[in-house]
Order: structure tokens, then sequence, then C-alpha cells
């Protein structure tokens, strides 16, 4: 038996859904966080009599018109992949709106059931529905649902109830008219029936004794947050805070301990191994797999206590309000005001961030949001950022804040520049987002994000960068003859020779030499890949010790051992942050944007801004903290202006072709 | 006889470490560990020139 799960977005389906399959899909308290179907087997304890039902969750869509691609699959797979039952979760504080879907889906044939979700926080409102009168005018079962608890949540009895009405035929209140969906004025004419009927519904049905234009507090809160001017600044405190408690207080505290166990461990292990182990063999299991993929995961409490956070501020409902206040930026530059949803979710990881821009209509704003959501720093940066804020700016928590902001400032400038190459008018998209109601976060759910995102980070550090820091390991060993390095030959190594080439090009951003650029290129494979790297280069086990390289008094050791100065540095983590993502990511870029082309002008214009912007951190930074440009400056404003000189052409381009096209039009 | 069991160890992590990759990649994951980043694997790819 299959049982789909369709509503509205932000109905909290994927909450019914995990509390109904016992999985951890992601969910977040504001629409558009679904963009695919997911499939799993109902919990046995819910099914009476053992029998085998899946749950299908499907995308948030307001109606079955195919309008948006999330729309459509929510369609589609209504309508042709026949579904046993269709459950439909109803924001019970939102009746009038989540009744609009509940007709279209009546009309399907399809039995459907009616899960009236948050119908304690309907209660709390004042908010008062006659279950049995809603389910007598819709003709359907009707269950009140609260899926965020774990008892007297009426999920049993929707699950009975959805059993029981498999292979009925479902009657529908309302009889639709076949719409021409091309011809809007149809499709307005029939919705306008359709509001009509939901309406004299409602009105028979609830008693709502809170007047919905009365101002609430929730409406001053959102005054000050979601403020056009005050919101960014609050915005960037909050980060700062973010970043002070999940890399200066808390995280180092419990990183400590944790570090110290890799360390008992890799000390036990080299006890173990004695004098009589090879030193090659020694070295890559002790410095290669222990130490490198040590040295990552030493910073997971920092990334858990991070992920805890933002977490907490997705689930009370800020980062909703968060992407009201960039909205008005984002749809100046001729970015949808949709694109900044893959953008916040690409905080967590670029790739479903990128897969999270197919709800955008336009082509040209769905493939530039694609090319420009990896500039947002992903999970897989945050100990990139950690390590060099930690050796090199005494763990100053503007580090990580700056770093986003920069991103953001990245994602405007490209977004200005993309629109100009492309030749297309800047289109004004409007985009209405239903803004969730401030609650108190759940920290059961702040934890299960926490702790699947530990869960990822240590599969990732177990598999691709267990591999790349042993491959590092045995490629810094030896060289080309396959002979074993002499001590103080390592620039003869196959690593060596390999970075060395991409090191020179690198002179001009204050880090060209061999090891941090091998680190960078590994970096492409996984951005975790950069410490794991680092740490195997420059036989480091740990960034975090107390004692040695202390992540809260500063680690002056570590940046000795890599002679960077400050400047240096913050343009090395800037080029990393900056420069394409890894190929995973570039894979989901090629997948969204369908067209190689744009493809490969995102993987240059990412290029392109990577090195422009550690360029000028390092040659402004130098300037300034010495008074003089640093090392090949002259080379690297050669190249930059090159490249400025090509993104001007392209942009010139674009115009003269806008000018035709609009000159064609006028004709 | 030590350098041998201590190649076989790590062939063996190195071979673990392979058969997880192979594995989550047959499963549809994107990024190897990613919570989110699996693919639908279903039907209901969309068709983005159908909402143009």
């Amino acid at each position: 038996m299959k049982v789909a799960l369709a509503g509205n977005p932000n109905s909290g389906k994927t909450t019914l859904f995990n509390a109904i399959t016992g999985r951890v899909e992601h969910v977040g308290n504001w629409a558009g966080v679904t963009v695919e179907k997911k499939e799993g087997n109902i919990k046995k304890s819910l099914v009476e009599g053992n029998a085998d039902i899946i749950a299908v969750d499907l995308p948030g869509a307001y109606s079955l018109s195919p309008f948006t691609s999330e729309e459509s699959i929510t369609s589609e797979f209504v309508k042709k992949e026949n579904p046993d039952v269709i459950i439909n979760i109803v924001d019970a504080t939102n009746l009038s709106r989540s009744l609009f879907f509940t007709t279209q889906l009546l009309e399907l044939g399809i039995p459907v059931v009616i899960a009236l979700n948050k119908s304690d926080l309907s209660k709390k409102k004042g908010i008062t529905i006659n279950v049995a009168a809603l389910s007598e005018k819709l003709q359907c079962p009707v269950i009140e649902t609260v899926s965020t608890v774990t008892r007297k949540n009426g999920l049993q009895d929707l699950i009975s109830a959805a059993v029981s009405v498999k292979g009925k035929k479902q009657k529908s209140p309302f009889e639709g008219l076949e719409v021409d969906l091309t011809d809007k004025k149809s499709v307005e004419a029939a919705d306008k029936k359709r509001f009509e009927l939901v309406k004299a519904i409602v009105a028979e049905v609830e008693d709502r004794k809170t007047s919905s234009n009365r101002q609430t507090r929730q409406d001053a809160v959102d005054r000050v947050l979601a403020h056009k001017w005050l919101g960014i600044p609050i915005f960037a405190l909050v980060m700062w805070a973010v970043f002070s408690i999940s890399q200066t207080y808390v995280g180092p505290f419990f990183a400590d301990t944790f570090v110290g166990w890799i360390d008992t461990f890799n000390g036990w292990v080299e006890g173990l191994l004695g004098d009589r182990v090879s030193p090659v063999l020694k070295a890559i299991l002790l410095d290669g797999i222990i130490g490198g993929v040590g040295a990552v995961v030493g910073f997971l409490p920092l990334i858990m206590v991070l992920f805890f956070l933002l977490a907490l501020l997705e689930d009370c409902g800020y980062m909703a309000r968060v992407a009201v206040v960039m909205d008005r930026f984002f749809k100046k530059v001729g970015l949808s005001g949709k694109s900044i949803i893959p953008m916040i979710i690409g905080t967590g990881c670029a790739i479903p961030g990128i897969m999270a821009t197919r709800t955008i209509k336009n082509e040209r704003q769905r493939r530039t949001t694609a090319m420009l959501t990896p500039f947002m720093p992903c999970g897989a940066k945050v100990p990139v950022i950690a390590l060099f804020a930690g050796v090199f700016f005494n763990d100053s928590a503007w580090v990580g804040t700056l770093m986003y902001f920069v991103g953001i400032a990245l994602i405007i400038i490209g977004a200005l520049i993309v629109v100009r190459i492309t030749g297309e008018k800047n289109k004004r998209s409007y985009f209405i987002m239903e803004l969730p109601e401030y609650k108190f976060p759940s920290i059961k759910r702040a934890l299960v994000e926490m702790f699947s995102r530990a869960k990822a980070f240590i599969v990732k550090a177990g598999t691709i960068i267990l591999l790349c820091n042993a491959a590092v390991q045995i490629m810094q060993t030896f060289n080309w003859k396959f002979q074993v390095v002499a001590e103080g030959a390592e620039n003869t190594s196959i690593l060596a020779t390999i970075a060395s080439p991409f090191a020179i090009l690198l002179i001009p951003l204050g880090f060209g030499v061999w090891q941090l650029a091998a680190a960078s290129l590994t970096g492409f494979i996984a951005k975790e890949n950069v410490v794991g790297t680092l740490a195997v280069v420059y036989s480091i086990t740990n960034f975090i010790d107390t004692e040695e390289f202390a992540l809260i008094n500063g680690a002056t050791d570590v940046a000795g051992v890599m002679g960077l100065t400050s400047a240096a540095a913050l343009a090395y983590l800037m080029f990393n942050l900056f420069t394409p993502p890894c190929f995973a990511a570039i894979g989901a870029m090629n997948a969204e944007m369908e067209d190689k082309k744009w493809l490969w002008g995102a993987i240059a214009f990412q290029l392109f801004t990577g090195y422009t912007v550690a360029f000028v951190t390092y040659q402004a930074g130098t300037l300034i903290t010495t008074g003089a440009f640093g090392s090949g400056f002259l080379p690297g404003l050669i190249a930059v202006t090159a490249m400025i000189g090509c993104v001007a052409y392209l942009m010139k381009k674009g115009e003269q072709k806008a000018t035709a096209k609009s000159a064609l039009k006028s004709a | 006889m030590e350098n041998l069991v201590v190649a076989i160890v790590i062939l063996a992590i190195v071979a673990v470490s392979v058969t997880k990759i192979v594995i989550e990649k047959k499963r549809g994951a994107k990024c190897i560990g990613c919570p989110v980043s699996k693919s639908s694997g279903g039907c209901c790819c969309c068709d983005h020139s159908a909402n143009e």
C-alpha cells in the first residue's frame, strides 16, 4: 500500500513523515524545504495487522496546477502514480488557505484522509474547528494530529483511517471545471469559485476568536528583525554570536577533550607499531590516515555546536526573516526572490542548496542561483574557517561572520555581472513567502539535526578524506621513481611536483608554496581535505590541542610552520572558500543548469572570483600592515586585470545583445 | 612480518572506505555522508522547460 503525503508548504508534511516512518529527513520552519519526493516505510507500531505501508513525502504545493517544479512533482505523482490513499496535511492554524488544495485533491477520485496538523497550535490561538462537520462537508475522514509530540498525537488514528479508506471511491464536494491551464482567465475564474466554496466551508466549521488583522507581538518583533535596514546588522550580530559560541566558547571546550582522545589513540597505535615497522608504512597509517583524519575530525565538536545553533535559528522562524531581509537585495540584482532559499540551505551543504534552485521558474535566474549558491560557506568549509580563525586571528568570531557576508556580497556582485553578460533585462520577480510563526525551537529537532550532520561529517572523514590523506601521504613519501624521498628533499616528491606549477600561480596571492597549493587542490575533492592535507604535509596531528596549538589562545606554532602572514592566511581562506566548490557540488550544478556552456562559465567565474578576492585581500592587507605590496604584485595585477577585461568584454557583448533585442522588439 | 600486518591493516581500511563510497553512490548520494543530498531516484524528475 502506498500513501502520499500532500499539503501546502510549511504545513508540517516532513515532520509528520519523520514521525510515522522514523526517518530523519531535514525539516525547516519555513516553506520550500522539500523539493523532491521521499519514501519511507510506516512504522509497524502505527499499523494494525502488520501491513507494509510506504509513505511518500511530496514537496509542498498550494495547488495542483503545475506552475512550479515542486508543484509539478506533487501534481505528477498524485495524478500518474495513483497512490492508494492521499493523506492531505492541513495546517489547522490556516484552514482557509489549506482547503483550496484539499478540494483539488478530492476531485482526483483517490481516497483522501485529512490530517488536521498543528491542532495544538490552533487551540492555543483560540481557533476551534468542528472536526465532525468538516469531515461531513469534505466527505472524507479528518483526524487531528500533532506530529511534534510522541504521545496522543493522533498518528495511529490517521494511519488506521488511511487503511480503512483504501480502495474506496472518493466523492468530491466540488465538481471542478475542466480548466484550460494555458488560459489565465479560465484558471482565475475556476480558482475564484473554489475559493468561494472553501470560504463557505470554513465559515461553517471554524470558530476563530482572534481577529486575523490584529497586530500581534509577532508582528512587532518582525518589524525589527525583518526591517529593511535593521535586519542586516541584526543578522550580522546573530551570526557573530553563533560563531562565538561554536568556535570560541562551547565548541573548543568539547573539542579539547575530543582531540585528547584522538591523540591518545594515535599514541596507542604508535606504541603498538614500535620500531620494527617500516617508517613508510608507519607514516601512511599514523600521519596519513589517523593524523589526517584526526585533524579534520578534531573540528567535529565545533561543527556540531554550529549546526545545533543554526537548527535552533531555523526552527524558531528566524531564518525565514533573513530570507525576507535579503530578498529585496537579490531582486534588485536580477535574482529571483526564491534565490535566498537555496542559499540558506547551502550553508549546510551546497548540493541540496543547488538542488533547491529547481523551484525557480526563470531559467536564467535558476542557473545564476545554482552558480552563486556555492559562495555561501557550507558545513565542509567550517573546519577551514575554524582552523584559520584559530591559528591566525586568535579565534575571532568575526572571521566566520565575515566569510558569510563576503559570500553574500559576492553573490550580489556575481548576479549583477551575470545579468549583464546574459543580456537579459533585469526582470523584477515577486516572491511571496509565508512567514512561519515564531516558536520556541525544538531542542530535540536541533539535536537530531546536529547528530545527523555529525554522522555525515564522520562518514565523509572515514571515506573520502581518509583516502585522500592516505594518497597525499604516499605521494609525499615517494618520488616519481617510487623511491622514498630523503629528508629535506620533499620538493622532489610526487605531490610537490604536481602542486608546484599551481603554486607559482598562487605567488601573487601570498601562498605560493607547493604544500598550500596541494591542500587547495585536494579541497576540490572535499573542502575538509584542505585541513587534512595541511595536517599531512606539515605533520601536524591536530590543530586544537590546548597545550601546543591552542585554538583559544592563538596558535603561533602552526602559523610559524605554515609561514603565512595574517594577510596571506586570510587570502588563502578566501581562495578556498570562493573558488569552485567540491566536485560533487559541481556535478549538482551540471544537473541543475542542464547546459555545458553555463557550467563551464560558472566554474571559470568562480575561479576568477576566488583568485581576485584572494589577490585583493593579500595585496591590500600587506600594503596596510607593511606599507608595501606583497610578492608577485605586478604579475598578479596583470592576471587579474586580464580576467576583469574578459568579464567586461562579455558584459559589453551582453548589453549589445540586449539593445539589439529591444530594438527588434520596438521595430 | 610486522610490515605485512600493517600493510594488510592499511589495505583493509582503504577497502572499507572504498566499499562505503560505492554503497553510498549506489544509494544515490551525491555527497558522501550528506543526509540531504540523495537524489529522488524516482519517476518524478521535473521538466523545467514545462514550467517556463
